[in-house]
């Protein structure tokens, strides 16, 4: 029997607050949970994961070689007793032979997570302390990896992204993946919705009340402020702060219309297709409601949340 | 060719440039190439998608380099994949083979490096990436014999075997105390991870007084938190050398009864470094600093 769900997304798009929202609800507290003690599962990337079940130092093989053994890895887990669920950046690439990086007898199912680019690239500029314009690269970069230094070790191994868009589409398109896509902005402006829509499709409890209380629990002044008084591990070291804005929208005031217009160029396909985009192209703060989308009226039954306003 | 590491006289048909050469007289354990089945062990357990083991045997697989079997403490048998490299097949066999055979050999294996202070020695453990290697090798640098890297078998008696002398070094790493590389023997052809061969090869066990466990946080000076009593246990379950290998070849309990005794004998800390602006230098000075004044 599988038992791993992904927690799935693009860098900056909210993972890290719905890692907050599960803990908080698993533990179901007085109190929310502490911001250090997010221990619902290992990132897929952990190097400690991989050598621990393969038995062997990963830190002795390529990047290449690394990728090969990493579906085993988790497909290691098909009879797992209890569901785990797991962070995961990598996009959903495949193998020579069709294999999946997250495996395929091991996983059940993944939670898309998906944010607007737009604020997306503010975000990821400050988690690479890059400029805005290299973090819009990165981000129409096909290329583009986390942790591919192959001259050190890290505790992650290296994760290609691809581009933002192929990074959504690889995730939402991936054949026979069970699947549910929810966007950030819907965490935000309707969470009860959004959370039990969640929640119903990770197997997870769905008392309102105790739903609710786990949003308040992991709202970004909650996580921010613990942030503020303890500091995160999960924080880059040469970042200022992880919790910084949670906001949507933000991209108004922090890019230039070049950027704007460079963004929408590389990604307006998929920005329309998640309704980020008007009909006349033009980027919306509030994204259009999912029922909206003609294009993801399909995938509804395929898993896509329709949460309605 | 015979060879000498963790005081044992090894036999082995691949040869084992990292090791010492010894004159083969009696022999502790023998390396060979064979088959090695395909599908795991008939009679054993399977740990992991390429592991599987039984009492006193462990059967491994790292795919597209070689099959494993090691067996009763005394025996490596090599099936290398076709067309694969001496490096890579030696990587895997000085690192979890040779794990294997001395939890076989009834000892406790410690994932870290050991630093030879005056008689006794410390070591340093942590997850992969914590630093082990390289601060070992900033010891090597300050005049200081480095016992043993990554794997560190104890004895009974809380001492640890010296291994052979080499510390596998990262590029970075190697750049931060300006080693030039050209001349060092890569680990894997296509890797940039290197061979350090170590100054002085420590012949004796040495007891071990010291045990760091290596952590990094987003504080501005390295910090030691001493760890007492009872609590000393788990760290020294947590940083045993693929702990799993011990649950299907059924030596848990004599694993537990070793780090009882060792966690007796030590002094344990966990020693934490800022994420950023430090050096491994800076490191070895607060170790020391530490050794002084908890001799």
């Amino acid at each position: 029997m599988s038992s791993l769900y992904w927690l799935a997304s693009y860098p900056k798009s909210g993972n890290t607050w719905f890692r907050a929202f599960l803990q908080n609800l698993l533990e179901d507290g007085d109190k929310p949970v502490v911001i250090d003690e997010l221990s619902t599962g290992s990132i897929a990337s952990a190097r400690g994961w991989l050598d621990e079940t393969l038995g062997f130092d990963t830190a002795d093989l390529t990047q290449d070689e690394i990728d090969a053994l990493r579906p085993s890895v988790y497909d290691w887990q098909h009879d797992a007793t209890e569901l785990g669920y797991h962070k995961i950046h990598d996009a959903y690439t495949t193998a020579d032979d069709g294999t999946p990086i997250v495996g395929v007898v091991g996983t059940k199912g993944a939670l898309y997570i998906v944010r607007n680019p737009l604020d997306v690239a503010p975000s990821y500029a400050n988690h690479c302390q890059c400029s805005l314009d290299q973090a819009i690269e990165y981000m129409g970069n096909t290329k583009h990896c986390m942790a591919q230094n192959k001259r050190r070790l890290t505790s992650q191994v290296r994760q290609q992204l691809l581009t933002w868009s192929e990074h959504v589409r690889s995730w939402l398109d991936a054949p026979q993946l069970n699947r549910l896509v929810i966007r950030y902005e819907d965490m935000l402006n309707h969470p009860l919705a959004t959370f039990t829509a969640a929640c119903q499709f990770l197997e997870l409890p769905l008392d309102q009340a105790r739903i609710k209380k786990a949003i308040a629990f992991s709202d970004f002044k909650v996580l921010s402020q613990q942030e503020k008084q303890h500091g995160f591990k999960e924080r880059p070291p040469q970042t200022q702060q992880f919790f910084r804005q949670g906001k949507s929208g933000d991209w108004r005031d922090k890019l230039t219309g070049e950027q704007v217009a460079r963004i929408i160029q590389d990604h307006g396909e998929m920005m329309r297709r998640l309704g980020y985009l008007d009909v006349n192209g033009q980027p919306l703060v509030t994204p259009r409601p999912w029922c909206e989308l003609s294009v993801d009226v399909e995938r509804r039954g395929d898993g896509v949340a329709c949460v309605n306003q | 060719m015979y060879y000498s590491a963790y005081q044992l006289t090894i036999a082995s048909e691949l040869p084992l440039p990292e090791l010492v050469q010894v004159n083969g007289t009696q022999t502790d354990v023998t390396i060979r190439f064979d088959n090695v089945a395909e599908n795991g062990l008939a009679d054993g357990e399977q740990l992991g998608p390429f592991l599987w083991a039984a009492p006193n045997t462990l059967w491994l697989q790292v795919p597209n380099v070689a099959r494993f079997l090691v067996r009763n403490g005394n025996e490596i048998i090599i099936d290398p994949a076709d067309g694969i490299d001496d490096d890579s097949i030696r990587v895997f066999l000085l690192g979890s083979a040779f794990g294997a055979l001395l939890f076989q050999r009834g000892l406790l294996v410690i994932h870290g490096n050991a630093v030879r202070i005056g008689d006794e020695c410390l070591i340093c453990v942590g997850p992969s990436g914590a630093g082990k290697s390289t601060l070992a090798a900033a010891f090597m640098q300050r005049g200081f014999d480095v016992l043993a890297d990554d794997v560190v078998p104890v004895n009974d008696a809380g001492l640890a075997l010296p291994g052979f002398p080499r510390i596998k070094l990262w590029q970075d790493a190697a750049e931060q105390f300006e080693i030039v590389t050209d001349d060092l023997r890569r680990i894997r052809p296509e890797m940039n991870k290197f061979n350090l061969p170590v100054n002085g090869v420590v012949q004796q066990a040495l007891p071990i007084r010291w045990i760091y466990i290596l952590g990094s946080d987003h504080i501005d000076e390295i910090t030691f938190e001493a760890i007492n009593g009872m609590a000393k246990f788990m760290p020294l379950q947590n940083n045993t050398y693929r702990a799993k290998f011990l649950h299907g070849m059924q030596l848990k309990s004599q694993h537990l009864a070793l780090c009882g005794k060792l966690a007796s004998k030590i002094r344990l800390s966990r020693l934490t470094r800022p994420k950023l602006g430090f050096t491994a230098n800076a490191m070895v000075d607060a170790i020391l600093k530490d050794i002084e004044v908890n001799p």
